[in-house]
């Protein structure tokens, strides 16, 4: 009597609460919410054995309804996650079910124009089902395929993706929905029935679980993609924040006690290596010989590599048009724009330099009149704040007969406000 | 000993300060990825105090001290942060143009082509984008005198390319492929952020992993 009580009370908790098992079972991938309110609901159904949890669950999400309640509750609502996976399929399959009732009372009258034209029907509609179930999933597989490129901003990128997850969810609560025992009841021991429900409909089936858990795959690559981008997304904004907020700012490791360095500024500098022919090798001689030829020539012709010929000449293809611009890159203007920037960043040091020196060791040939002027006219093209850091004297000499005039033959270039 | 050309370019890629990744050394990152070869790599590196490392994703290498302990090791490693620290506002401006010019909020990744073309014509048509690669090109890691965006542009993509961020393909020019030395970037941004307490905007949202 005891345990009749018992099995009526777990039942009436069951009615009680049974809001909350369904919301559990649909929504919540069979767990209970674990909230106050809910507290003395989930000790009851607890005391019944309705619910379980691990004993050290340091998971917030709550404990899991009981293996076999899940299953009747599976059983219950398997027609309603049909109808919320696809409502076309569920009527699909409604309209079935009642063509297997009047398949069958045409096979008990042995009415058998009836059967036949039920037999064609039933097989018209496990058609449209098989080719619903697979172009639902086409239809998904493809949605995934483009990666939602077409969402530029991330955070509704990500919320594409939570459809997708969404959408996965239904397929998935689809294909559930067709359970190989009710098909099997559905078919019993009628040949035609059988053929249909235990052959055509699982294979469809089956095939489309392994589209919808490889789309998962993906859907889980393209999330751990998309967050990855969301956080170096949001680095970068905080520190051009940071870079706004506190102008002329510059890290520093300087507190870092580097005996235990971080792995990630533990960084070598470059290592120069540095090679020597073997002029005491006798037998590399002829080889010496070769290279010593080559290099002779390649002093010559300054540009050898066809590639680096093309660059200097400033061609660049245009990729949208598929045409070639050349851009006329003056090798005097870039030189002298070198020099100018090589000085006013400190290159220099306290040191000076004569433009001349410059233009005799770039190999340029150019005339020094065409060099000088080149370069004040950078010089004086140079932003204001730029040109007070750059310190410039002419060398000169009169001119032998209009002795106003004076004669140019040299510049002087130093960092401002450094002492020589 | 027979020489091994493998070997020794990916011992000079490494010692060079070079990252490995199978964008910028096709070959030298396929090398790497068989065991017996890093296992002999990592052998001679050690004989420098030095070993092979891989970036926070595992797709590129580099070489970094094994003991930071020395004084010289030390000073290698402060110089070597402070190049990147003195250029990092640039770097992340360029980034922040490349993301709006091209309309979207990624940042640029290894293995992303960036086309010379296509960014000169999304900023030639947005003034605000002009003003962008002007203000680059007036910070001392971009700077260039030249007034015309195009060149303006070409003299930060050279920089990039020098600074081995980018790979030209092909011959054409214009078009280039972001290496490993973006993610190399973001891990010491990752450790700046964290040492210097700086905040980035927003949150993360860990249902979606969940709900898979």
């Amino acid at each position: 009597m005891a345990k009749a009580d018992d099995a009526q009370s777990a039942l009436v908790a069951l009615a009680r609460h049974a809001d909350l098992i369904l919301d559990a079972h649909l929504n919540n991938a069979n767990r209970i919410r674990e909230t106050r309110e809910n507290q003395s609901i989930l000790e009851s159904l607890e005391r019944h054995r309705l619910v379980w949890r691990y004993r050290d669950d340091d998971d917030d999400s709550g404990p899991n309804l009981n293996k076999e309640l899940v299953h009747l509750l599976a059983h219950i609502t398997r027609a309603q996650r049909r109808r919320w996976a696809s409502e076309r399929i569920h009527e699909l399959w409604s309209d079935l079910q009642e063509l297997f009732e009047d398949y069958r009372e045409a096979k008990r009258l042995a009415a058998y124009t009836d059967k036949d034209r039920l037999e064609s029907s039933i097989a018209e509609h496990v058609n449209m089902l098989i080719e619903d179930i697979r172009s639902a999933n086409e239809a998904y597989s493809s949605y995934l395929d483009g990666g939602y490129m077409y969402v530029t901003d991330l955070d509704l990128r990500i919320r594409e993706n939570e459809k997708a997850i969404d959408r996965a969810g239904k397929l998935n609560a689809l294909f559930d929905s067709f359970n190989i025992n009710e098909l099997a009841e559905q078919a019993g021991t009628d040949t035609f029935l059988r053929r249909l429900l235990l052959k055509h409909l699982p294979a469809t089936l089956e095939e489309g679980r392994k589209n919808l858990a490889s789309s998962i795959s993906r859907l889980s690559v393209m999330l751990v993609r998309m967050r990855e981008d969301q956080r170096l997304s949001r680095m970068v904004g905080g520190f051009e924040q940071q870079f706004v907020n506190n102008p002329g700012y510059v890290p520093s490791i300087a507190d870092i006690n580097l005996d235990n360095c971080p792995a990630r500024i533990n960084l070598t500098s470059e290592f120069r290596v540095a090679s020597h022919p073997d002029v005491y090798e006798a037998a590399d001689e002829s080889d010496m010989v070769a290279l010593a030829e080559v290099a002779r020539t390649e002093r010559d012709v300054k540009i050898s590599d066809p590639l680096e010929a093309y660059r200097a000449e400033g061609i660049i293809t245009n990729d949208l048009l598929s045409a070639d611009e050349v851009d006329e890159d003056d090798p005097t203007d870039s030189l002298a724009e070198e020099l100018i920037l090589h000085v006013i960043d400190g290159g220099l040091g306290d040191k000076e330099i004569r433009a001349l020196s410059v233009l005799a060791s770039s190999g340029l040939l150019i005339d020094e009149e065409g060099w000088l002027y080149a370069l004040e006219g950078t010089i004086n093209a140079l932003h204001p704040d730029d040109r007070r850091c750059l310190h410039l004297s002419y060398c000169y000499h009169p001119h032998t007969t209009y002795r106003d005039n004076i004669h140019i033959h040299d510049m002087i270039l130093r960092q401002h406000d450094v002492s020589v | 000993m027979a020489a091994n050309p493998l070997f020794e370019q990916t011992i000079m890629a490494l010692l060079a300060g070079d990252v490995i990744c199978e964008y910028q050394h096709d070959s030298l990152h396929n090398y790497l990825s068989i065991p017996g070869h890093q296992q002999q790599v990592s052998s001679f590196l050690a004989q420098m105090n030095r070993v092979l490392r891989t970036t926070s994703d595992q797709s590129a290498w580099l070489c970094a001290f094994e003991s930071t302990k020395p004084k010289e090791v030390k000073d290698s490693i402060r110089k070597r942060f402070d190049e990147v620290a003195n250029n990092l506002e640039p770097l992340v401006a360029f980034l922040r143009l490349v993301m709006t010019s091209e309309g979207n909020q990624r940042p640029v990744t290894p293995g992303d082509r960036i086309s010379e073309g296509a960014l000169l014509e999304q900023i030639s048509n947005a003034p605000s984008l002009e003003s962008r690669l002007r203000s680059l090109t007036e910070s001392k890691y971009f700077r260039t005198q030249k007034a015309d965006s195009a060149l303006q542009l070409r003299t930060v993509i050279k920089k990039l390319e020098d600074e081995g961020f980018l790979k030209r393909l092909g011959s054409s020019g214009s078009q280039f492929i972001a290496t490993g030395r973006w993610t190399w970037l973001y891990d010491l941004m990752g450790f700046i952020q964290a040492h210097e307490g700086i905040a980035d905007s927003g949150s993360y949202d860990d249902e979606q992993m969940r709900m898979l």
